[in-house]
């Protein structure tokens, strides 16, 4: 692993257990890999797409890498503030402090909490959430709330231009918000914490033209004004073409193809396997 | 009782409202505190500051080994964890006879030394004693819902992956949200048992726990007036029946009938309850 590389993904297998029909008509639970070997590399501060059919386990890789399953095997090292760390076994949530921010494909955003509460919430600075600690030192706990909301304001000016939505509606719940927006929230929130990785599922998935053209934008001001380095899962080629430095196709659990996004996107066997044309 | 209600449905609303676990050993915990304030009145001799203490500290405590392994199950199992250590607290206050005396109770319970000789008898000075914690613990539980650490219970609540995925002990979070229930919820058993100054198991039994999860969930949950609004109305209606003139075996099971018919209306119309912000799915 050297200095250029943020995330390397070494021998990942991951298997799981399906229920089949054996041949005698029976049913029997066999154990498939669904991730054969995955091996990868993630350049610091550069767009890496990963791209692959429906079910290759693109997700459960991700899924691996933030912690929310464990591999069978391999293992996958990460350069958190300037040192190697080994994400095997830790649980999710030292992850994400450890510097990987994660976006999932259908928002996940918290619904019954305000636009501004959102944002708040995935603050890097964990003062007050401990029961009493906002009651005790409630002069250190106002201060830092302050600096919160000026914080989130701050993004959101900053991504969406002064008088956006965002700002108009911040107390309102954000399931009042519409799917785009939601979507666009969620990349928002990741400006809060202090991440040097983002990993993020299908940011385009079920949103406008007018909503992919922004993730765009906003995707480019993630690396080039906030020196963040950007993992992602896409369907849409040209979305890829636009924002990826590199490319990699999934196929048959294991990394089948790596390159730029043209070579990889122009690739006949990749066309035949995955777009079919 | 009123008091007492609203200190009980303001610390489960912590759990059912705003972390969404929703917990059958309320009055196991209620029960808990009742019997250490016992302990400390009558076998220890404490006045009510160091009494309040012990009782917070030792529910707060015992809360801690079923909230440590319940914690990590999820949803209908926590329910189920919560239901076995309510009927197994409820099994050793009952059986215990030579602790807790059993099914015959515990009666002549002190009433409670302020400090020095300022003792708290009567209605009056109980009634404002009473609400002085209540306001106490509404204050506190403000504070707490709007302070960081309710807005990660909230988190918790609506989705706990994204709340892993932006770095929030999940697990952490819900042992805490329990053990502060509890212990305030010790302090409800405190008051009890110097209000009646008899105390036996079956005030704590199941049908309390259910009784009490079912007026917070009339009054509704997630805000601070929901818990409130759910206490003042389960302790009223029975003696709104009453005055209605209804003979008491009667009114007695109208009660049920009445808190049963409210939970599936309001599930049903407004599953958000009386006066609540989260509507429980």
């Amino acid at each position: 692993m050297n200095n250029d590389t943020i995330l390397n993904i070494d021998s990942i297998r991951k298997s799981f257990v399906r229920n089949i029909v054996n041949v005698r008509g029976k049913d029997e639970d066999e154990r498939f890999f669904l991730l054969e070997d995955i091996d990868l590399l993630v350049s610091k501060g550069k767009v890496t797409a990963l791209i692959g059919g429906n079910g290759t386990g693109k997700t459960t890789l991700f899924n691996i890498i933030s912690g929310f399953f464990n591999a069978d095997e391999g293992k996958i090292s990460f350069m958190s503030y300037g040192k190697h760390v080994e994400l095997t076994g830790i649980n999710a949530y030292k992850i994400a402090r450890l510097g990987i921010g994660r976006m999932f494909q259908d928002n996940h955003i918290f619904q019954n909490m305000s636009v501004l509460e959102n944002m708040l919430i995935a603050d890097d600075k964990f003062f007050g959430e401990r029961p009493f600690e906002s009651i005790l030192f409630y002069k250190i706990n106002n201060t830092i709330e302050k600096q919160r909301k000026e914080k989130a304001e701050k993004i959101f000016a900053e991504l969406f231009g002064d008088n956006n939505p965002f700002l108009k509606m911040k107390n309102e719940k954000a399931k009042n918000l519409s799917y785009g927006q939601q979507r666009l929230l969620g990349l928002a929130r990741l400006l809060m914490g202090d991440y040097k990785l983002l990993l993020l599922d299908e940011p385009t998935s079920g949103v406008n033209p007018l909503v992919v053209e922004k993730i765009k934008e906003l995707i480019k001001y993630f690396v080039e004004q906030k020196e963040l380095t950007i993992f992602l899962i896409e369907h849409n080629m040209n979305f890829v073409l636009d924002v990826a430095d590199f490319c990699h196709f999934m196929s048959k659990g294991i990394i089948a193809m790596g390159g730029t996004p043209e070579d990889i996107i122009g690739n006949p066997e990749v066309r035949k396997a995955y777009l079919g044309i | 009782m009123i008091n007492i209600y609203i200190i009980l449905t303001t610390s489960t609303n912590l759990l059912v409202g705003m972390t969404n676990l929703l917990s059958l050993g309320q009055a196991a915990l209620y029960g808990i505190g009742a019997y250490l304030a016992v302990l400390a009145l009558m076998a220890l001799h404490l006045s009510l500051l160091p009494t309040l203490i012990f009782v917070i500290l030792g529910t707060s405590l015992l809360s801690l080994l079923v909230a440590y392994p319940s914690l990590r199950l999820r949803g209908d199992y926590f329910v189920l964890a919560t239901l076995g250590f309510q009927l197994i607290v409820f099994t050793i206050l009952y059986n215990w006879v030579s602790v807790t005396k059993g099914p015959y109770g515990i009666p002549g319970i002190p009433s409670l030394v302020l400090f020095g000789d300022i003792i708290i008898s009567g209605i009056i000075p109980y009634l404002i004693l009473s609400s002085i914690f209540a306001i106490g613990v509404i204050i506190i539980f403000y504070k707490l819902i709007h302070s960081p650490f309710g807005r990660a219970l909230k988190a918790v609540r609506d989705d706990e992956l994204s709340a892993q995925a932006i770095g929030r002990n999940v697990t952490a979070l819900k042992i805490w949200a329990f053990v502060v229930s509890s212990g305030f919820i010790g302090i409800s058993g405190l008051l009890y048992a110097s209000y009646v100054s008899y105390i036996d198991p079956t005030s704590f039994n199941l049908d309390e726990a259910i009784f009490i999860l079912s007026a917070v969930i009339i009054g509704g949950t997630g805000n601070i007036k929901g818990p409130i609004v759910g206490a003042v109305f389960v302790v009223v209606l029975p003696e709104l029946l009453r005055f209605v003139g209804l003979p008491d075996s009667v009114a007695a099971n109208l009660r049920q009938i009445i808190y049963g018919l409210m939970i599936i209306i309001l599930m049903r119309l407004r599953p958000q309850g009386l006066a609540g912000e989260y509507a429980l799915k």
